[in-house]
């Protein structure tokens, strides 16, 4: 096979579905419509799909922002549509590998694109927000470098969780 | 182009010379201008005959002027008929007249007759051989091909013209001599643009030696014209035919082995080859062994893997080597077309058992230690089209959900899923689930279309035209691809479109039988007209398109003989000739069937009446809420439009034409050209013994009974199932009760059609 199993590709007007279904069935926070509606039509979007063998199994959302206004938690971060500033901060909005396809290397690959494409605008730093609860993410996270910056209380209040808190976590590339 | 220079006759006086004139102009397209002479004319000599022809053509030809353009014009050719039909150049316009209006049978008429009435302009025959074999008048078709020919003998495209007209007259002999001469006169002249002209007319020839079934002669020929064949292809394709007829098999075999090199991938070719091995009896380890050979040297080939998997036996333990020979690297490789590839080995259900004992296997030994999550997808998607096949639908369902976990983001496997809800016949969720998948890629045509066809399955025609959408053109100022739809001739959405409307219009027929409530009731007996309009006018508009590509073999009549390309005009025209058997042609005709019946109740039942116009007096509150009705009613017109500025967007006029017209002998014509094209069909034979019984032509009747029950004995089944018996004789009771209570019945009829009745059917009593 002359070709990587893995490959990524832009999302499309035509293929928004796919980032969809995805964050469906493996995140546990919902995305309002309004912001799927938005991620083509933005300017600051950084977003990317990953396929396997041809079937999309991953997809990646960041935009791009200054940092100097902190954001509390997880509903004013989605909506928020802030900064005429320079940008100097990426920000993962969702992250997400299908379940069945998970520790084959397809998050690798979508991150050292991500950290590409935030030099390629001239910005050294990456912040994710990470369930408290989700080890796993944690734990990849910082696998990759990610260093924890602070808890947040409540973050995903209004997500319906068990629990609410968050970490932020951050990278320096 | 109309009238050469011999056509024209000496002038002799003012009159003519102004006529002449402005047949100039009318071929040169002036319309306007030959139209002020040729009304100069008319102004001194109302009866001029050749200029009333001419202005007939004129008005019909002049950008519309008024609303009776149509019998204007007619009339004109009438005053000129009368005038003077025995007028050679008369005679041509009126034929040019019906010309442009499609109306060959009259034009060819008048055609004819301006040739016979004198006039020396041979270019008729050409128009008029057109006309011919449109109308598939093939004696007169060669006659005027034979002038013709004579009149100009110097283009090939003439010759071929005979020798086709000659292949339709099935004088196969004659055809090859017309163009075995033209071959030999033109041969040291030829160009090099001839040349492909010049090989599909050999080829063409060659092939009528082959329909001779003079093989040997065929062979002969063929090898002697090789240098003249650039279709190589065909060269050989033929060669192997005419040596296997001959038996000599070795040698045919040594050519569909070289047809294989060409196309590994053609399973004719495998079977030919064979066919001319004669190993097709041998014992099943030959023919396997020959595969296998084949098989390592196309090895990215499919039917030589394939078909060992149809012809070896199901108890004969290589199949199961085989068969997971052939699965599971496809399986591995995830080939999503896989099932459909193995589908035609089910038909024998000791093979698709062993085909569920393979997969099921791999699934459980091999399945786990692959680490590629996608295999596993395939495979339950695979097992789940198995366990559909076997219409096992909980199995289905079951292995297409644990697909559906694993890998959400696959189209493909929401049309499975959906295939299976609609088998357990949930319509509505069947469509959701369609949809579902289509929202994961709108690009993807192929689920678009099946979206759109379940939506119109569960009746919810405008979802379906705004999906569907999505892939038509969109003018300026509309709101959905309908009308690009009607345009590009989207045979399957306007049947399907037809059949839900026609379901909605029987739902709220019903529902109209139970409302009580009167202002309830107009708006419901509204949408019953308006379903059961667009119903009609949907079906019909797949006839039409039919008739359009029926209309458009004319182009080709002169196309086919001037790019020298027979062989293909001739599959053409055999094509033309069963259109009308094709079947979404017949699903639409069985719809209107059942309208048209209806229609003709409702037109015996009710005498026309015009009385139904009441003005009511509306008070202002009803007048508000007509005037939102009528703008609903607009929104809706312009989702349904089939053309732009549709004058009768739901149809109703149509029903109220065909309510004032003869509906049976509407219903006729439609089904005539099926007593021949559709002769197998049951339908034409219910449907015609209905028309028939109506109009009160017993005989015909009873012999639609016959044909009826012959096609079914036809059809393999000698015990004809309950089901058509009790039509047969639901048939026999019907004819022989209106035959009973027909008093105007000519009583000689009646004694034919019992005693018909009693001879093919004894076992009946009344």
């Amino acid at each position: 096979m002359g070709r990587d199993i893995i490959a990524l590709d832009d999302l499309t007007i035509n293929n928004v579905g796919v980032l969809k279904k995805i964050n469906e069935v493996t995140v546990g926070t919902n995305y309002p419509q309004s912001w799927y509606d938005s991620i083509l039509k933005s300017s600051d979007s950084i977003v990317k799909l990953a396929y396997y063998s041809e079937i999309p199994i991953g997809g990646m959302k960041a935009k791009t922002f200054n940092n100097s206004q902190s954001k509390s938690n997880f509903q004013e971060v989605i909506s928020s549509n802030i900064s005429n500033k320079t940008p100097n901060c990426v920000y993962i909005e969702s992250f997400a590998i299908l379940k069945a396809y998970q520790s084959l290397g397809v998050g690798s690959k979508l991150l050292t694109w991500l950290i590409e494409e935030t030099k390629s605008r001239f910005i050294h730093e990456i912040i994710v927000h990470l369930h408290t609860d989700n080890k796993k993410a944690i734990e990849w996270f910082e696998k990759k470098g990610f260093k924890q910056l602070t808890e947040i209380k409540d973050y995903y209040k209004d997500q319906g969780l068990e629990n609410p808190d968050a970490y932020l976590h951050s990278l320096t590339v | 182009m109309v009238v050469g220079k011999k056509g024209i006759p000496i002038i002799s006086n003012k009159e003519d010379a102004n006529f002449r004139e402005a047949l100039k102009l009318f071929d040169s397209k002036q319309y306007k201008k030959a139209l002020k002479l040729i009304d100069l004319n008319l102004k001194k000599n109302s009866n001029h005959a050749e200029s009333l022809a001419l202005k007939g053509n004129l008005i019909l030809n002049l950008p519309a002027n008024g609303e009776n353009k149509e019998s204007d014009s007619l009339s004109y050719i009438n005053k000129a008929i009368a005038k003077d039909s025995s007028n050679y150049l008369v005679d041509h316009l009126i034929g040019i007249y019906y010309r442009s209006k499609e109306n060959y049978f009259e034009a060819s008429k008048w055609l004819k007759l301006s040739l016979d009435n004198g006039s020396p302009n041979k270019a008729i025959l050409r128009d008029l051989s057109f006309m011919q074999v449109h109308l598939r008048d093939y004696k007169s078709l060669k006659e005027s091909r034979q002038i013709y020919l004579e009149h100009q003998p110097g283009y090939r495209a003439n010759w071929t013209g005979l020798a086709i007209a000659q292949y339709l007259n099935n004088e196969l002999t004659n055809s090859i001599n017309t163009l075995s001469k033209i071959e030999d006169i033109i041969t040291p002249h030829l160009n090099a643009s001839d040349l492909y002209e010049h090989n599909e007319c050999t080829l063409f020839k060659n092939k009528i030696y082959g329909e001779l079934k003079d093989y040997s002669k065929a062979l002969e020929v063929l090898e002697g014209d090789e240098s003249k064949i650039l279709d190589k292809l065909s060269y050989l394709e033929y060669r192997a035919k005419y040596l296997l007829m001959m038996d000599d098999k070795k040698s045919a075999s040594k050519i569909y082995r070289a047809l294989i090199k060409r196309n590994p991938d053609n399973v004719a070719y495998y079977n030919l080859l064979e066919l001319s091995l004669d190993t097709i009896n041998k014992p099943v380890e030959t023919r396997v062994k020959l595969y296998e050979k084949l098989s390592n040297f196309y090895p990215k080939s499919d039917p030589p893997k394939f078909l060992p998997l149809t012809f070896i036996p199901s108890t004969n333990p290589i199949f199961e080597t085989k068969v997971k020979e052939y699965l599971i690297p496809q399986l591995i490789k995830g080939v999503p077309a896989l099932f459909v590839n193995v589908k035609p080995l089910y038909k024998n259900q000791s093979k698709s058992e062993i085909i569920e004992k393979v997969v099921l296997e791999f699934v459980d030994n091999e399945l786990p230690n692959i680490q590629n999550p996608t295999v596993s997808v395939w495979t339950n998607y695979y097992l789940s089209q198995h366990y559909l096949y076997k219409k096992e639908l909980i199995k289905a369902m079951e292995y297409i959900n644990i697909a559906i976990t694993h890998s959400p983001t696959l189209v493909e496997l929401y049309i499975i899923k959906s295939r299976i809800l609609k088998h357990e016949n949930k319509i509505a969720e069947a469509m959701e689930v369609m949809n579902e998948g289509r929202e994961l890629d709108l690009q993807d045509r192929f689920i678009n279309s099946k979206a759109t066809k379940y939506m119109l399955r569960n009746n919810c025609v405008n979802e379906a035209i705004d999906t569907i959408s999505l892939f038509t053109k969109l003018d300026e100022g509309t709101i959905n691809g309908c009308k690009d739809l009607h345009i590009m001739q989207v045979n399957w959405i306007l049947i399907e479109s037809g059949e839900a409307y026609n379901r909605l219009y029987s739902h709220y027929k019903l529902q109209l039988e139970s409302q009580e409530n009167d202002t309830d009731k107009e708006e419901i007996q509204e949408l019953v007209e308006i379903y059961k309009g667009l119903s009609l006018k949907r079906f019909q508009s797949v006839l039409k398109n039919f008739e359009i590509f029926y209309a458009d073999q004319y182009d080709f009549h002169s196309y086919c003989m001037r790019r020298g390309t027979p062989r293909d005009y001739i599959d053409l025209i055999k094509w033309e000739d069963k259109i009308h058997s094709t079947p979404v042609y017949i699903r639409a005709l069985k719809g209107l069937t059942n309208l048209y019946f209806e229609l003709y109740e409702e037109q015996k039942g009710t005498p026309p009446t015009d009385d139904d116009i009441q003005v009511k007096k509306i008070n202002k509150k009803q007048k508000k809420a007509q005037v939102q009705a009528n703008k609903k009613r607009q929104e809706f017109a312009t989702r349904v439009e089939s053309e732009k500025d549709d004058s009768d967007p739901f149809g109703i006029n149509l029903i109220n034409n065909l309510l004032s017209d003869d509906i049976l002998t509407k219903l006729y014509e439609l089904y005539k050209p099926l007593i021949v094209e559709g002769k197998d069909l049951l339908l034409t034979w219910e449907s015609l013994f209905k028309i028939y019984l109506y109009q009160g032509k017993y005989v015909l009747a009873l012999s639609a009974i016959k044909n009826f029950h012959k096609l079914l004995n036809n059809n393999g089944t000698t015990t004809t199932t309950t089901k058509h018996c009790k039509i047969i004789s639901n048939m026999l009771i019907a004819l022989s009760d209106t035959l009973n209570s027909d008093i105007d019945v000519n009583p000689a009829i009646k004694k034919v059609v019992e005693k018909g009745i009693i001879s093919s059917y004894p076992d009946f009593e009344k």
